[in-house]
C-alpha cells in the first residue's frame, strides 16, 4: 500500500499549475499589485499607441505662431499649451515612450551585467567572488548623477561635427547606457546571494550527482529559481531609472530631441503660477508611472513569497 | 561476497583560520572525516550511524565527490574513483555516476520546485541516455510505478505532493539510470512515523528486486536496524565500530555504541533498559581529544585511552571495534 | 516572596484527584483564504496533579496547537472557536489578557522545541531569566540572580554563577535546552508544557534531557504535558497518553495500556508501523512493516464521520457517516471508535 493516491483533480494529461501560474494566482489577490499592474499597463498602452492617441505631432509648435502659447485647457488643447506652444497632452503621451525606453533600456543593461557578474560571483565563490563584489562596491560609491551630467555634457561637445551627430537620440541613449552601467550593483548583489543559496541547495546537488553539465545546472536549475527576487528588483529599478532621467532632463542635460517629462518640467517650471497645467500634467504622468512600477514590485514580492501562500 | 564499494582511509579536512586580534592567526584544520574504511558488498546495506557532526554525511558526500576528499581511496568495483573525479574526464565520471546514486534527506529541498516530476525524472535520462529520447517517457512511467506512484503524476509539480511522495520521486530519480549502489542520506528522518514505514518497505522491496546495495546514513537506529545488514558507528570523524547488524545491536563492543543504543527510548513503558546516560557532550571537532576521541566521556576509560588511538580490532574479523578496553 | 526549592513533601495523592488541567471540547480553527482549517476540532483531555501526560500524533494532528491553546498562544490566523480550558478550576478562555499574562510562565510554563531560537540572542542568560522573576515575583535583581543560579545548578549546568553573564550562542544545544528548562521552572509552575523538547537534540543529549525532566517532575511533583511524535519518548516519560489524529483524540489511557493493549485501530497501526531496535530483521526476518494506507485528511475539508475511516482496516459503512465520541472501555481508558462501542453523532 502507498500514499500515492492523489485526489483526482485533473485529467491525467493536464498539467497542474506551475510555480509561475501559482505566483499569478497569489498576485491576483493583491490589490496594490493589481493597481500597479493596471497603471503600468496604461502607461505601456499609451506609449505604444502614442501616434494614434495624440491629437498633435510632438514637435508641433504652431500654437506659438498663432499666439496661443500658455493657453489654459480648451476643446482644441485638452491640457492646454506650454510656453513653447507645444500641446501639453501630446507631450505627455509621447513622454511615456521616452520614460519606458529609459526604464526598460537601463534595467535590461543593468540586469544583464548584474546577473552575469553576480551569478559568476555567487557560483564561483572564493577569490573571484571577492574581486567581483569589490568591483560592484566601487560602482556603488560613485555618484551616478554627477557622472551622467559630466559625460552628457562632454559627449555633447565631442560628437559635434562627427558622424555620431546623425544618430537619433544619441544623448538619450547615453543616459540609458550610463544608468544601466551604474544601476547593476544591487542586482548583482541579489543575484550573487541567490546563486550562492541555490548552488548549495539539495536539488542542485542532486543534479551534480546525476552528472548534469555545469551549463545545465546554471541555466536550467539555478537561473530560473533565482529569477523572482531579481524581477522584483528590476521592477523597482525601472521606476528609479525613470526618475533619474527626469532629474537629468529637469536640470537641462536631457536629450533636446526626445520628448521627456523632465524636460517639460524644465521648460515650464518658471511659469508654474501662470500655466500650472504645463507642469502638473507631466508631473502627474511621472507620478503614475513610478508609483505603478513600485506597486507592481510590491505585488510581485508577495506573489513570489511562498510564506503568504497559506 | 565481493565488495562493490570499498572506502579506504577516507579523510576530509577543512582548514580553519583562527583569527586572533593581537597574535598571528593560527592555521588549524577540522578533521570532519578521519581515516574511515569500510566496504559495502553487492546487494547489502551498510548502515552508517552517529550523532550530528560525527562526519557520516561528509563521508557519503566525499564518496560521490560532492566534497573532494582530502585523503584516502574510494574503490568502486575495484577502481579508485577519487582520481577519476579529480581528472575531470566527463565520460568516465558519468560512467561512475551511472552506478552510484544519492537520495537526499529532505524531499522538500531536493526537487527543483519549478520542474514537473516528469522533467525531474527526465534529467538523468537526458544526461545518460541521450541517444534514445523516444524511450524516456516510457521509462518515466515505469519508474513512477516502481516507486508506487502513477505515470500521470509526471505532470504534477513537487508542491502538490506529500513528503512521502516526494521522497518516492527522489528515489525514482536515483533509480532512473539503474545504479548498483544507492547512498541514502537520512531518507526517512523528515517523514512522519506512518510514512516512514512505507518508504522503508519500498527500499527493502527495491533492494530485493533490483539487487541494489545501500549505504544507509541515519541517526534513527530503529530504521537502521530494519534496513541494514551491517552497521558502522562513527564518533567525531572516526569509525569506532563496524559489524553485522545483529552483533552491533545485541553485543556492541564499543562503549559509545552501547551508550548510543541505550539512549534510544524503546516504545515499551517500564522496559527494563539498562540505561547508560552519557555525561557531557560531543567535543567540538576543533578540540578533538588526544588518543581515543571518546575517552573523556567513557566510563571504562584507561590511562592508555588518553594517549594512543585505538585501532579497529581484530583486524580482519567481521565485527571490529576501536577500543582499548572493549566490552 | 520566592518559594524555596525544597522538594514538595505532600503525601502521595490517593485515588482520582481533581484534574489540574481539564480541556473540554477544544476547537481551534485557522481562517485561511481557502477556508477554515479545523486544526483542533473537539478535543478533550485532562492532566492530573504530578503526572506527565504524553500527547502523541503525527504532523498536522493538532497536538502542538492544542497545547499552545492552553496558554492561549495560538498564532493569528488561528482562532479559539470553542471549548473550555479549566486550570485549577478556572476557565482560561474566560480570562482577561492581563490575567493570562500573569499566569503564563508563573503557573503554567512552556519548554520549547528549538532551544536555539527560544532564547533571545541579545540578552545574557542571567538577564533574560532574571527578568521573568522580576516581572512575575517582583524580585530584586540580587534575588533574581540567586534564584537563577540555583535553577541553573539544578538543571545540571556547571558553574552556574559564571553562566549568568554568558549569551545563548556560547552554549551548546543541550545546554540551551537546559537553560530553557530552568526558565520554565523559575516560578515553580504547577504545569509545564513541553513541545517536542528533545526533537532538535542528538540521542545521547536527548537521553540526558529526558532523565533531567523525569527527575525534576518527580522532585517537584509538577504536572507535565509532553507533546511529541516519538513513541519511544512518551513510553519513557508519560504516565498517561493521549493519541491525536487529524485534530481529534483517538484514544487516551495509561501508558502501559496504550502500548500493550491499544484499542483504536490508528494507535495499533502506528505502533506496528515502527521498526524496533530490539527486534532482528536480518535475512528472512525482514518482512514488510505494516503500514497505514493513504495519507492524513485535509483539515480544510475533513471527511464526514470518523477522521480515520478512509485509512482504517476495520472501517464499516457507519464510520463514513458518524463522528465517534470518546467512550470509556476500561478504567481510565477511552476510545473514539464506533467499532469499539463509541456512540456516533452525525456531522
Amino acid at each position: 500500500m502507498s500514499d500515492a493516491t492523489l485526489p483526482a483533480i485533473a485529467a491525467p494529461r493536464q498539467r497542474a499549475p506551475g510555480i509561475w501560474r501559482q505566483s499569478w494566482y497569489r498576485f491576483r489577490r493583491n490589490r496594490a499589485g493589481l493597481i500597479g499592474l493596471a497603471m503600468v499597463t496604461l502607461v505601456v498602452l499609451v506609449a505604444l499607441l502614442a501616434p494614434f492617441a495624440a491629437p498633435f505631432a510632438p514637435d508641433d509648435t504652431s500654437a506659438m505662431l498663432r499666439g496661443a502659447a500658455r493657453r489654459a485647457p480648451s476643446a482644441l488643447h485638452w491640457l492646454g499649451t506650454d510656453r513653447n506652444g507645444y500641446d501639453v497632452f501630446t507631450r505627455m503621451i509621447y513622454g511615456a515612450r521616452t520614460a519606458l525606453a529609459v526604464g526598460l533600456g537601463a534595467m535590461i543593461i543593468a540586469s544583464v551585467i548584474g546577473v552575469i557578474i553576480g551569478g559568476i560571483a555567487g557560483y564561483a565563490g572564493g577569490m573571484v567572488d571577492e574581486l567581483l563584489m569589490r568591483f560592484a562596491e566601487f560602482f556603488m560609491v560613485i555618484p551616478v548623477f554627477v557622472v551622467i551630467l559630466a559625460v552628457v555634457r562632454l559627449f555633447g561637445i565631442v560628437v559635434v561635427g562627427t558622424w555620431l551627430e546623425d544618430i537619433p537620440n544619441l544623448n538619450l541613449m547615453t543616459i540609458i547606457v550610463l544608468l544601466g552601467c551604474f544601476e547593476w550593483p544591487p542586482i548583482a548583489r541579489m543575484a550573487r546571494a541567490e546563486f550562492l543559496r541555490l548552488r548549495n541547495s539539495e536539488f542542485v546537488e542532486a543534479a551534480h550527482c546525476i552528472g548534469s553539465s555545469r551549463r545545465d545546472i546554471l541555466l536550467r536549475h539555478i537561473l530560473p529559481n533565482a529569477m523572482p527576487p531579481l524581477i522584483v528588483l528590476v521592477a523597482l529599478g525601472i521606476g528609479g531609472a525613470i526618475l533619474a532621467e527626469t532629474m537629468v532632463s529637469f536640470l537641462g542635460f536631457g536629450d533636446p530631441r526626445a520628448v521627456s517629462w523632465g524636460q517639460s518640467l524644465y521648460f515650464n517650471y518658471e511659469a508654474l503660477k501662470v500655466a500650472p497645467w504645463a507642469v502638473l500634467s507631466p508631473g502627474a504622468a511621472l507620478f503614475v508611472t513610478v508609483l505603478g512600477f513600485n506597486l507592481l514590485a510590491d505585488g510581485l514580492t508577495d506573489a513570489f513569497n511562498p510564506r503568504t501562500r497559506q | 561476497m565481493s565488495a562493490l564499494l570499498e572506502v579506504d582511509g577516507l579523510s576530509k579536512y577543512y582548514p580553519v583560520l583562527e583569527r586572533r586580534l593581537f597574535r598571528a592567526s593560527k592555521q588549524t584544520e577540522i578533521r570532519a572525516v578521519d581515516g574511515v574504511s569500510f566496504s559495502v558488498a553487492e546487494g547489502e546495506t551498510l548502515g552508517l550511524v552517529g550523532e550530528s557532526g560525527c562526519g557520516k554525511t561528509t563521508t557519503a558526500r566525499s564518496i560521490l565527490n560532492l566534497v573532494e576528499p582530502s585523503d584516502g581511496a574510494v574503490r568502486f568495483q575495484g577502481e579508485d574513483i577519487v582520481p577519476v573525479f579529480r581528472g575531470g574526464d566527463r565520460a568516465r565520471i558519468l560512467a561512475i555516476r551511472r552506478s552510484l546514486q544519492y537520495v537526499f534527506q529532505d524531499p522538500y529541498l531536493s526537487l527543483n520546485p519549478r520542474w514537473t516530476i516528469g522533467e525531474t525524472l527526465k534529467e538523468p535520462l537526458r544526461v545518460h541516455r541521450p541517444e534514445a529520447p523516444e524511450t524516456w517517457d516510457a521509462r518515466i512511467g515505469e519508474l513512477l510505478r516502481m516507486v508506487g506512484l502513477e505515470p500521470h503524476h509526471a505532470w504534477r509539480y513537487p508542491h502538490e505532493f506529500s513528503g512521502g511522495q516526494r521522497q518516492r520521486v527522489g528515489i525514482a530519480r536515483a533509480l532512473a539510470i539503474e545504479p548498483r549502489l544507492l547512498i541514502l542520506d537520512e531518507p526517512v528522518s523528515s517523514l512522519d512515523v506512518s510514512v516512514r514505514a512505507q518508504i522503508l518497505n519500498l527500499l527493502a522491496e527495491l533492494q530485493d528486486r533490483l539487487g541494489l546495495a545501500y549505504l544507509y546514513i541515519s541517526h534513527d537506529l530503529s530504521s537502521v536496524r530494519y534496513i541494514s545488514t551491517h552497521v558502522a558507528v562513527m564518533y567525531l570523524g572516526k569509525l569506532v565500530e563496524i559489524g553485522p547488524v545483529d552483533d552491533i545491536f545485541t553485543r556492541p563492543r564499543h562503549h559509545y555504541t552501547r551508550a548510543l543504543l541505550s539512549a534510544i527510548p524503546v516504545p515499551s513503558p517500564g522496559a527494563a533498559q539498562d540505561r547508560i546516560v552519557l555525561q557531557g557532550e560531543v567535543p567540538s571537532a576543533m578540540r578533538r581529544p588526544t588518543g581515543c576521541p571518546f575517552h573523556p566521556r567513557c566510563a571504562a576509560a584507561l590511562p592508555v585511552c588518553a594517549q594512543s588511538e585505538p585501532l579497529l580490532m581484530p583486524p580482519s574479523a567481521p565485527h571490529r571495534a576501536a577500543c582499548h578496553n572493549p566490552l | 516572596m520566592l518559594s524555596t526549592l525544597a522538594p514538595a513533601s505532600s503525601p502521595p495523592v490517593v485515588a482520582a484527584p481533581a484534574p489540574l488541567l481539564q480541556v473540554r471540547d477544544l476547537r481551534v480553527h485557522f481562517h485561511t483564504r481557502e477556508g477554515v482549517v479545523r486544526a483542533v476540532d473537539g478535543v478533550d483531555y485532562h492532566v492530573n496533579p504530578a503526572e506527565t501526560l504524553g500527547i502523541v500524533g503525527e504532523s498536522g494532528s493538532g497536538k502542538t496547537v492544542s497545547s499552545l491553546a492552553t496558554l492561549r498562544l495560538v498564532p493569528p490566523p488561528a482562532r479559539m472557536a470553542g471549548g473550555q480550558i479549566l486550570f485549577e478550576g478556572q476557565d482560561l478562555l474566560a480570562k482577561k489578557p492581563a490575567e493570562m499574562a500573569a499566569l503564563r510562565g508563573r503557573r503554567i510554563a512552556m519548554i520549547f522545541q528549538n532551544p536555539a531560537t527560544s532564547l533571545n540572542p541579545i540578552y545574557s542568560i542571567g538577564a533574560q531569566l532574571g527578568e521573568i522573576l522580576m516581572w512575575h515575583e517582583k524580585a530584586s535583581r540580587a534575588e533574581a540572580d540567586a534564584r537563577v543560579v540555583e535553577l541553573l545548578g539544578l538543571v545540571g549546568i556547571s558553574d552556574p554563577g559564571a553562566r549568568l553573564r554568558q549569551f545563548p550562542h556560547e552554549l551548546s544545544g543541550g545546554m540551551k535546552q537546559r537553560v530553557g528548562i530552568a526558565r520554565a521552572l523559575l516560578c515553580n509552575p504547577s504545569l509545564v508544557l513541553a513541545d517536542e523538547p528533545t526533537t532538535a537534540l542528538d540521542v545521547t543529549i536527548q537521553a540526558q534531557i529526558l532523565e533531567l525532566l523525569a527527575d525534576l517532575q518527580k522532585r517537584f511533583r509538577m504536572s507535565m504535558v509532553l507533546v511529541t511524535h516519538d513513541m519511544g519518548v512518551v513510553a519513557r516519560m508519560a504516565s498517561r497518553i493521549t493519541v491525536m489524529y487529524a485534530g481529534r483524540v483517538c484514544e487516551s489511557a495509561d501508558a502501559a495500556t496504550i502500548f500493550n493493549a491499544p484499542r483504536h485501530p490508528y494507535t495499533r497501526a502506528l505502533l506496528e508501523s515502527m521498526p524496533r531496535i530490539d527486534h532482528s530483521y536480518t535475512g528472512a526476518a525482514r518482512r514488510p512493516l505494516p503500514t497505514i494506507a493513504g495519507r492524513p485528511p485535509n483539515l480544510l475539508n475533513p471527511p464526514p464521520g470518523c477522521r480515520f475511516h478512509d485509512r482504517c482496516p476495520e472501517a464499516a459503512p457507519e464510520c463514513r457517516r458518524l463522528l465517534p465520541l470518546e467512550t470509556p472501555v476500561g478504567p481510565g481508558h477511552t476510545v473514539s471508535c464506533l467499532k469499539r462501542g463509541s456512540e456516533g453523532i452525525a456531522a
